[in-house]
């Protein structure tokens, strides 16, 4: 009974669905750039750092490499103004209706921000 | 229930702000203590409910009970603790995420009913005597509610950030 039991919550923890990760198994595969407007400056809080830039009137959640990697790669809180022209480039979510990027790659003005650059 | 001025509350407050201004290893040590909480109070939890029902019964059930309960109220209280500054960090933005709606529910029907079971005769016997069969039936209930609502918890809670 007991040994039976081990075996069916064993599996049962095993059995959890792969489905959209904080990973990038939801995102699209291909690799998108757009330039936009930043309305909400680099935030390094929570498990990504994240900011927001709108294109063409739509607002985009741009995340970015978790707070350490993203700082790493020069990418501070306040380094770029609300206000500044920035070009990201990544992969958009897969959800319909949800504009929210994985960002490999910033550029404001003259600074390239590298935050995935394996992913490159 | 409105909850979204209360995340917004949440955001702006102290906590939300000290989360937000120190340093970019900050939610991942505070994420850290979180899963040791839920480990703390889970591990226990689900061993004194499969003793409970009937799982390993050569096992004295009031040897297990103190220091399971222990255990899991330790944890509870760290898990507490590291929930609302990880919530506070960006309150708001939980706001439409349902998975928020199934872990808090389960959390606080978790806690009637664990209310109900350590009220409850059965409980209060297992410390100095054997149980009645009706007693460990009542007792096994219990145990049944508690593996639902505290995986119901966990599994809302774990979903969150993959909303």
């Amino acid at each position: 009974m007991t040994r039976r039991l081990t075996a069916a919550i064993a599996m049962l923890a095993f059995a959890t669905p792969a489905f959209a990760h904080h990973g990038w198994s939801g995102q699209e595969g291909k690799v998108t750039e757009m330039t936009g407007t930043v309305v909400q400056g680099v935030s390094l809080a929570g498990p990504h750092g994240t900011m927001k830039v709108k294109v063409k009137n739509q607002v985009w959640d741009i995340t970015l490499a978790p707070p350490y990697r993203t700082s790493q790669a020069g990418l501070t809180e306040g380094r770029i103004p609300v206000g500044a022209t920035v070009t990201v480039r990544g992969n958009p979510s897969l959800q319909a209706g949800r504009h929210e990027m994985k960002t490999i790659f910033v550029k404001h003005g003259g600074a390239e921000y590298h935050v995935y650059p394996e992913r490159e | 229930m409105e909850i979204a001025p209360f995340l917004a509350w949440l955001e702006a407050s102290g906590i939300g702000q000290l989360m937000r201004a120190s340093g970019v290893w900050t939610y991942g040590l505070v994420n850290l203590a979180h899963i040791l909480g839920i480990a703390m109070l889970f591990g226990p939890i689900f061993l004194l409910d499969l003793r409970l029902l009937g799982v390993w019964s050569s096992v004295p059930l009031a040897a297990l009970s103190r220091p399971c309960v222990t255990l899991a109220a330790t944890g509870f209280v760290l898990a507490v603790a590291s929930g609302v500054p990880m919530l506070a960090v960006k309150a708001t933005e939980y706001a439409g995420n349902p998975f928020l709606l199934l872990k808090f529910p389960a959390i606080a029907l978790a806690l009637v009913n664990v209310a109900l079971v350590h009220r409850s005769a059965a409980w209060r016997a297992h410390r100095h005597r054997a149980l009645t069969r009706r007693e460990r039936l009542r007792l096994a209930g219990g145990a049944a509610l508690s593996l639902v609502f505290w995986l119901a918890a966990i599994t809302g809670g774990r979903m969150i950030g993959y909303w």
